[in-house]
């Protein structure tokens, strides 16, 4: 009864069985290696999308190429003939259904196939890309991280520059009193020469108003009377020489 | 002669305090400064200049007074000769440094909470390292298994005691 199950051709089954030629998943062996090798890339190979290769090169060495085929229809005949199989209304129909349904799988089966590798495709592609993002975060955070330390190492110069504006300011608060100390002597010195400039000029306007004072002072009225009948008396010589000199 | 003497004793007494001023490599500096702290690294770099360009201004030396024309043209007897010998015996005091200490000060707990900072960055850089190490050791995808999935990462476990049910997880998380 189980064998009429497989030979009535469950259509599920074959279903499975064509996606699984189509796809890659198929465990051949049941040994525990660690780490797993990787999985084969493609199912073992069929012929005829039922029967496997192994068969075929099983009985090649002793029965050459058509060996397998004799085989099978020495098979079928067999059990036709000896009517262990019985030809009835179900032959039919499961002919019928096996053609539509080899009819279904070659046209539709390798998308199909292409269609659900796909979508593992993208499952694998998204976690790579998560993988992928992490990874690259975690170098970013390792160089953030270093580049923070080397900012770190120049802490010095913040100190220096500070050290260094103090010892400005002093230097010119030093330079400045020395400034100050030399234009304050030197004010004080050029204030006794401006000083003396002073007292000198006004010794000498007052000498020579006193002299002049004096000299005004000493003109007596006496001497003025002479002084102008002299100027008189000159003039008429003068007078007298001219006339003398027009007339001639 | 006197004016001489006076002035080297003054630049010796000088050169003895001068604290050194070291040339500062700025753009270095500025190098380092991380950018949310760039506006204190702008008002610290105007004000060294502003220092700098005052001290630059002043000349080193004030001019030397010229005392044999002071003793030429003033009048009374002693008074440039005292003027000279007193100027010439003063020694103007150096301003006091207060600020250095405490500038020491800082520089030391600076140091202390960069290490401090310098070992946690470190212990960051384990961490990341640690991850990275994972990341690099693990198996590519696609020859991973469920299983090995859920090793590596494990909250893509799927919880099966908290949700018995197929899909094993919320239907809002799907």
């Amino acid at each position: 009864m189980l064998s009429r199950l497989v030979l009535t051709s469950n259509p599920v089954l074959l279903l499975l069985l064509s996606l699984v030629q189509a796809s890659r998943s198929f465990h051949q062996s049941s040994q525990s290696l660690a780490p797993v090798p990787p999985l084969p890339e493609k199912g073992g190979k069929v012929r005829h999308g039922i029967f496997p290769e192994e068969l075929f090169t099983l009985l090649y060495p002793k029965t050459g190429v058509t060996g397998p085929y004799m085989l099978g229809t020495g098979l079928l005949l067999y059990m036709l003939s000896k009517e262990i199989y019985v030809i009835n209304h179900e032959t039919f129909a499961a002919a019928s259904i096996g053609a539509v349904v080899i009819y279904g799988i070659k046209k539709f089966g390798p998308s199909v196939a292409a269609f659900a590798d796909k979508l593992n495709e993208d499952k694998v592609a998204k976690a790579q890309e998560v993988k992928d993002q992490a990874m690259a975060s975690l170098a970013q955070g390792i160089e953030d991280e270093k580049k923070e330390q080397w900012r770190v190492e120049g802490r010095h110069m913040l100190f220096d520059a500070k050290r260094n504006n103090v010892a400005m300011l002093l230097e010119t608060n030093y330079r400045e009193r020395l400034h100050m100390v030399t234009n304050e002597v030197k004010k004080r010195l050029d204030y006794q020469v401006q000083l003396q400039n002073l007292h000198r000029r006004m010794e000498q306007e007052h000498l020579v108003n006193w002299v002049e004072q004096s000299v005004i002072k000493s003109i007596t009225p006496q001497q003025e009377k002479e002084s102008i009948a002299k100027c008189i008396a000159d003039l008429k010589v003068l007078a007298k020489n001219t006339q003398a000199r027009a007339t001639v | 002669m006197r004016n001489d003497a006076a002035f080297g004793r003054m630049s010796r007494e000088m050169a003895g305090r001068r604290a050194a001023i070291k040339a500062i490599d700025w753009v270095a500096f500025a190098e380092r400064v991380p950018p949310n702290q760039r506006a204190m690294f702008n008002s610290l770099k105007t004000r060294s200049d502003s220092v700098a360009a005052k001290l630059a201004s002043l000349p080193e030396k004030p001019a030397p007074i010229n005392w044999t024309y002071y003793r030429s043209v003033v009048a009374k007897a002693g008074m440039v000769d005292e003027f000279e010998k007193k100027f010439a015996e003063l020694t103007v005091p150096e301003p006091v440094d207060t600020q250095t200490a405490k500038i020491d000060a800082q520089e030391q707990e600076a140091n202390k909470t960069a290490a401090a900072y310098l070992e946690a960055s470190k212990a960051h850089i384990a961490e990341y390292e640690k991850a990275l190490e994972k990341f690099r050791n693990m198996i590519p995808f696609d020859q991973m298994t469920i299983e090995d999935l859920n090793n590596t990462f494990p909250e893509t476990k799927l919880d099966k005691a908290k949700h018995p049910y197929w899909p094993h997880k919320p239907i809002a998380d799907l």
